[in-house]
Parts: structure tokens; C-alpha cells; sequence
């Protein structure tokens, strides 16, 4: 009997461990200030004199949680009835997906993409995104000017923020960063070399650095390289090649203005360091951005962030970073820098989609915009160059009359099994550095990609 | 009540939490595995369109897939032989030898067994190192210059380099294993053999080999299931699948379908394809390494 009673009472402590378990599927947040909000008690009326509780999830970037908080801390005291409950982690998809799978969508997330985990794309695809045309209408929020008035020109006209090439926007831009290619000003400068604006000026470079045990060319990882082909894409056959190859338009690759893309970097490779594409691995890649500290490659694709990621890193003496956009074809052709931007959206289930709607116009706010930007994030906002300082100004003033800025991604899709337009286009220089890969294959292959997304496309 | 019943349902009672969790945590997923593979899905949606066995076909044809399949079982074969080798012997010459200092060498052997994935990624990625890592600056030491190699770059013997880090991870905890299986061994046989006049050799193939035989046999079985799932961490933590696919396995590949991709239906389908290759095969290799088993 005795034994029946231990047994009785295991059972009861299993019980209470798996009622405990159970039970704890309420996300960790990390909270600006205790919130004492509960999903629960969450109500759709979003009527002003309601207090509302938002669910805010944003990725943890190189920018920081304070930044967030300080945006927080700001909007609920312009707002005065609005509690925010803000979930962010450097491995947020780890974090929110299984709550999405269940059903509990955040009101507002920040999540770019692009990412490993492609949880924004997914949404995409899946028309999971709530349409954000009413808020570009809106006035931000505390001011006098509607969205659209405010952000920069182009923003919201690429199929970073409109997927569906409908003109309809399911995705507002953030923190926006010109990308080019990076190098040692001072380099340069000691050997007497112009930063190249054409292609042919480019590789003349490559042959005289070689001269000096120099390589013209290295890359992160071959990611890297969407930003640098999407630039080499405008600059080939201008918007129109741009926006045929986003859409997966028959024989892009096969065209002239196409083919002559993928025929300069195969002709890159014969200038690229050798060491490039055994470092091009995610445990590996600061190596390679370590080439350039060093003197022993010039150029590298890369974004403003690079200026922070190597703050610490050694480098040689009179060390200066330098950002030039990607050289012209021609003589005299217009140049092009692409603008790296993230994304934030509302989720069509979120709700409080309103809500999450007006926070995000708070974002685009000259208090939230100086917020960001202490912490060196750049909103995409009209004056936004004038709130910088020196340094900040100098990267963001690439533009000009002859330099303009590239934007867009690839139109989103219906999900294609085994076909992936990234692995085709980007990871595939490997391959091609190595002289696995010929041009001709790579076109074959290209093709045959967009033969499969073409029909997908939403 | 009998006694007889009684401690039935007392059995009963005994086994039924473990029941519920064997079948909530591992029949339950491993059913769904098998029915989200035949759906077209993106994963977090609630649109899931049936499309039945769709997703098998497209695999047959998809040059990645068979690719990483390859890299798979490449990693499968050389991980177990090669570790075989080399933890049998060291096994064999830890206890039958008397080696300075055993236990010593038996922890330094063991030790990469207890370290995370993600140093032994870190450690590989300083020894094949193109400039400064300790191969090629050995190669270069020796006047092997020819012999340098960069060992994460080259994508013929990419995946040797990838062989190389899980071999190594892998020798100490199966040596230790045979290692006990020998211990067991009574001293007398080999006394005896040797009067016989037997050598080392034929010592072991005569006696030790036979007498660990089925302790072997179970390693087979770990070796498949830990490569196939250590090869995942590891080229997720080192290469990334990279250069180009050259280091993709098949989990690495399921994953970056299943999300990368936006494709959680096919990713499903090839972890079905996963999950029976892995039973297959180990119910095959457990067959044919069948053999009496040796009594002492």
C-alpha cells in the first residue's frame, strides 16, 4: 500500500510539471518598463480614450534594445494611452515564430529581408501582410505632414515595399544605408590611383595593383554580392533591365545588358584574392573584410555597418575608409549606389492593426528620426542628412548628380520547391571564382530559375 | 481484486506517462513530418494546399537536393570508417600496451567529445586557415609547400576538411567505448595465444576483434544518426553549406528549404526522405554485421 501512495503522489508531481509547462507558453519579453498589459485583455476598439496595449517585435540589430526603448518610452508619452509591450532578440523568428504558427501575431514588427530565416518573406508569400496604403496617407503622428510627404523620393515604389509589383505597400522602409564598395582611402592616395568610375578604370586598377602584390577585389560572403549586382544591374540596362530581372522577365540573363553583368565579375575573379572564398563563410567573413584593413585587397561590396562592425580590428597605419558607388559601363554613365533599407509591416492578423499602423507613422517623426539616429540608424525621411553628423553625412552624401541611389528586391512568389533565385544568382560566385562555373552555365541556370518563379509570381 | 490484477493496472499506471510523452513529443511530430510533406505550405499561414506527392517528385529532380545527399552519405562513410580505424587502434594500444600514462591520454582523447559544435568549428576554421592556420603553416614547416591547400575554399576536398573536424570530434567517445568492451576481455586468452606463439596481430583480429564485435555493431548505428546530425551543426556553424552548395548536407539543405525557401511542405518531404534513409540504413548495417555472439 505504501508504495502505492509514493506512486500516487509521482504522479501528481508529473501532473503539476507538465500543468507547469504547459502553461508557460506566455513569450519572454524583454519589457522597456514592467508591463502589467496582457494579451488578453487586449481590446480592437481603438478609440483614442481606450487604452490600448501594442505588441511591438523587432530584431536586435547592431543599433541596440536602447534605441527602442527610448522610441517607446517617447510614443507612449506623446500618445498618453498606449502601453507597449516590446519583444526584442537577436534571434527573433527563433522567438515569435512559434507564436505566429499559434495564431498570436505582434502588432508591429521590424524584421528586414533578406535574412537567413526569410521569416518576412514568408509572410509575403503567404499574403500574411496587412496593406499600409492608409498610413502613407496619414499624418506622422504629433506632426502636420502625411507619411508619403515625408519620406524621400522612391522609398516606396520598389518591390522591397510593394511585393506584389501591384503599387500597393505592405512594408515601410526603415533605416535606410547606402551600400558601395569600401576601401582605403589612403591607399589610394599613396599609390597616386583614381577610385575607378568605369569598369575598363577598374581593372586597369586590378593589373597595376597587382603589380604591387595587391588584389583589386574581395567579398564578405557571396551575399554580399546583391547589393553590388543589383547596382551592376541599373547601371547596364537601367531601370528596365533592373526591374525585368526582379520580375524574372524571359532571357533577362541572355540579353546584352544582362550577360555583361555576369561577364564582369567572371572577369573579377581573375583580380580577386585567393583567400576570398575560403573566408567567405558566416564563421570566417571578417577575414576577408580584414583584407582591406590590411592593404592586401582594395575594394569589398559592403554597408555603412562595416565602418562599425571592424571598429575594433587592426589595420594599417593612415587607415581611412573610402565608399565609391559601382563603376559605370560606360564612359560618363550614370552610376549607381544601392540604398540598403529594412522593413517593418503589420501583420494582417495582428489586433491592433490600426494601431501598429499609427506607431509607424510616429516612427518616421523628427523625435523618433533623432532618436534612431544616435544611434546611427538613418530613417529615409525628408532633411534627415541635415540632423547628421560629419562622418554620418559623408556616406550618405554619395548621391549626387551622376550617383543615384538603386532600390528594390526580387517580386516575391508563390513558394517554388528547390528553386531559390538568391542561391542561383549570389551563392553561385563561388563557383564562379573558382572557375567551376562558366558564364554560360551560370545564364542556363539563371534562366531555368526564372522559368520555375515566373508562373509563382503573386 | 486479484493480485493478479492489481498489479497489472499497476504496471499499466507505471508505463502510461511515459506512453503519452513517447507518443505526444515523438509519434505525434514525427506524423506530422510525414503529413505536412505532402502539402504545399509556407509555414506560418493557415494556407495549406494538398498537392499529395508533388513534392517527392520535384526532389527527384532537384540537382541541390542530390548533391547534398551525396555530401551525406560521402560524410557518413568516411566519418565511420575512418573513426573506426583510428579509435580501435588507439583502443587496442591504451589497454593492451602499457602506455605512460593511459588515463591521461584516454581524457585529451575524450575531450573534444565534450566540446560544443560551435568551438570545433571555431578551432577547425583557425587550423585550416589559408595564411596562418596550423596545416598549411606545418605544410610549410615540413617544405610541403605543394601540399597547402586552402581547406575551405577548395571545392573538391571542401568536404574532406568538414570529414577531418567530425573525425576528430568523434574518436575520443568511441574509443572509450571500445576501450571498455576490451577491458572486459579475461587476460587469460591472450596469455594463452601467446604461448600458442600468436602475435600481436593475429591477437587481435583472433581474440579482441571478435569479442567487441557486437559493441561494434552498435557504434554503427551511432555513427549514422551522430553525422547526420553533427555534419548539420557543424556546416552551419563553419561553412554555411558554402562554397556554393559544396558542404550542403541533407539537413542543411531541408532547413534552408524549409525556411530560407519559404517551402516547409518540401522541406517536410525531405525530412521524411531523411528520416527513412537513416532507418534503412541502419537497420541494414545492423543486418549484415550480424553475427553469433561470442560468450566469455
Amino acid at each position: 500500500m505504501k508504495m502505492k501512495h509514493v506512486f500516487l503522489a509521482m504522479m501528481l508531481m508529473l501532473l503539476v510539471v507538465l500543468a507547469a509547462c504547459g502553461g508557460g507558453d506566455t513569450e519572454e519579453t524583454d519589457t522597456g518598463e514592467d508591463t502589467t498589459g496582457n494579451d488578453t485583455e487586449e481590446t480592437t476598439d481603438d478609440s483614442p480614450s481606450e487604452p490600448q496595449t501594442l505588441h511591438v517585435a523587432a530584431l536586435e540589430s547592431a543599433y541596440g534594445v536602447d534605441v527602442w526603448e527610448k522610441i517607446i518610452a517617447a510614443y507612449e508619452e506623446a500618445h498618453g494611452n498606449v502601453t507597449i509591450d516590446l519583444t526584442i532578440e537577436r534571434n527573433i523568428e527563433e522567438v515569435m515564430r512559434p507564436n505566429m504558427q499559434a495564431g498570436e501575431y505582434p502588432d508591429v514588427f521590424l524584421l528586414a529581408t533578406d535574412r537567413e530565416e526569410a521569416l518576412t518573406e514568408t509572410m509575403i508569400k503567404e499574403n500574411a501582410l496587412a496593406s499600409l496604403e492608409d498610413m502613407l496617407t496619414m499624418n506622422v503622428f504629433g506632426e502636420q505632414v502625411t507619411v508619403e510627404d515625408k519620406l524621400l523620393d522612391g522609398f516606396t515604389d520598389t518591390l522591397a515595399t510593394n511585393p506584389y509589383a501591384d503599387g500597393e505597400t505592405y512594408l515601410a522602409p526603415m533605416f535606410y544605408s547606402p551600400t558601395g564598395l569600401f576601401y582605403n582611402a589612403n591607399l589610394l592616395e599613396e599609390y597616386g590611383w583614381d577610385a575607378p568610375t568605369t569598369w575598363d578604370e577598374m581593372f586597369e586598377l586590378g593589373e597595376k595593383a597587382l603589380a604591387e602584390d595587391i588584389y583589386l577585389f574581395t567579398y564578405p560572403v557571396a551575399g554580399y554580392f546583391d547589393t553590388l549586382l543589383r547596382s551592376m544591374l541599373y547601371a547596364s540596362g537601367d531601370v528596365d533591365l533592373f526591374n525585368a530581372a526582379m520580375t524574372y522577365e524571359e532571357g533577362v540573363w541572355e540579353s546584352a545588358e544582362g550577360r555583361r553583368v555576369l561577364e564582369t565579375i567572371e572577369k573579377l575573379a581573375d583580380y580577386t584574392h585567393p583567400d576570398t572564398v575560403a573566408n567567405a563563410n558566416p564563421n570566417d567573413f571578417v577575414r576577408n573584410q580584414q583584407l582591406v584593413l590590411d592593404n592586401e585587397a582594395i575594394f569589398m561590396p559592403n554597408g555603412t555597418w562595416v565602418v562599425g562592425e571592424m571598429a575594433e580590428a587592426p589595420r594599417v597605419d593612415g587607415f581611412e575608409w573610402g565608399m565609391m558607388p559601382v563603376p559605370a559601363f560606360e564612359e560618363g554613365g550614370t552610376r549607381y549606389a544601392f540604398t540598403f533599407f529594412e522593413q517593418v509591416w503589420v501583420p494582417s492578423q495582428a489586433e491592433n492593426v490600426e494601431g501598429g499602423k499609427e506607431f509607424i507613422s510616429f516612427l518616421y517623426s523628427d523625435q523618433a528620426a533623432e532618436i534612431f539616429l544616435e544611434a546611427g540608424a538613418a530613417q529615409p525621411i525628408e532633411g534627415i542628412v541635415n540632423m547628421m553628423d560629419d562622418e554620418q553625412a559623408f556616406f550618405y552624401s554619395i548621391y549626387s548628380n551622376d550617383v543615384l541611389p538603386a532600390m528594390g528586391t526580387f517580386a516575391s512568389t508563390t513558394p517554388v520547391p528547390g528553386v531559390s533565385i538568391g542561391d542561383e544568382l549570389y551563392v553561385k560566385i563561388d563557383s564562379v571564382m573558382s572557375g567551376r562555373v562558366t558564364v554560360d552555365e551560370w545564364v542556363n541556370s539563371l534562366e531555368q530559375a526564372n522559368d520555375s518563379l515566373r508562373p509563382a509570381m503573386n | 481484486m486479484s493480485r493478479k490484477r492489481s498489479r497489472n493496472i499497476f504496471i499499466a499506471t507505471c508505463i502510461t506517462p511515459a506512453i503519452m510523452l513517447f507518443a505526444l513529443f515523438m509519434v505525434v511530430p514525427t506524423f506530422e513530418v510525414f503529413r505536412m510533406s505532402l502539402y504545399n505550405w509556407g509555414g506560418l499561414s493557415g494556407n495549406k494546399t494538398f498537392i499529395g506527392f508533388n513534392n517527392f517528385k520535384v526532389l527527384w529532380n532537384d540537382m541541390r537536393f542530390i548533391q547534398s545527399f551525396q555530401n551525406s552519405v560521402l560524410l557518413i562513410v568516411l566519418v565511420a570508417v575512418l573513426t573506426i580505424v583510428v579509435a580501435i587502434f588507439f583502443a587496442s594500444v591504451l589497454t593492451k600496451e602499457k602506455v605512460f600514462a593511459t588515463n591521461f591520454f584516454r581524457i585529451v582523447f575524450y575531450i573534444p567529445n565534450i566540446l560544443s559544435v560551435v568551438i570545433i568549428a571555431g578551432i577547425f576554421s583557425a587550423v585550416y586557415n589559408p595564411r596562418t592556420g596550423l596545416l598549411n603553416s606545418i605544410l610549410g614547416l615540413l617544405n610541403l609547400e605543394q601540399l597547402q591547400r586552402q581547406w575551405l575554399g577548395n571545392q573538391d576536398i571542401v568536404i574532406y576538411s568538414l570529414a577531418g573536424a567530425l573525425v576528430w570530434q568523434a574518436i575520443g567517445y568511441y574509443m572509450v567505448m571500445y576501450m571498455s568492451g576490451m577491458a572486459s576481455i579475461p587476460e587469460s586468452y591472450y596469455e594463452a595465444a601467446s604461448l600458442e606463439g600468436a602475435g600481436k596481430f593475429k591477437q587481435f583480429s583472433a581474440i579482441t576483434l571478435p569479442l567487441i564485435w557486437n559493441n561494434l555493431r552498435t557504434t554503427l548505428t551511432f555513427y549514422i544518426i551522430s553525422t547526420i546530425n553533427l555534419s548539420f551543426l557543424l556546416v552551419t556553424a563553419m561553412t554555411g553549406g558554402g562554397p556554393d552548395g559544396s558542404t550542403e548536407v541533407f539537413l542543411s539543405y531541408m532547413y534552408s528549404q524549409a525556411y530560407s525557401n519559404s517551402t516547409y511542405g518540401y522541406g517536410m518531404a525531405i525530412g521524411v526522405v531523411v528520416f527513412t534513409f537513416s532507418f534503412v540504413l541502419a537497420a541494414v548495417v545492423s543486418r549484415i554485421t550480424k553475427r553469433e555472439v561470442l560468450e566469455f
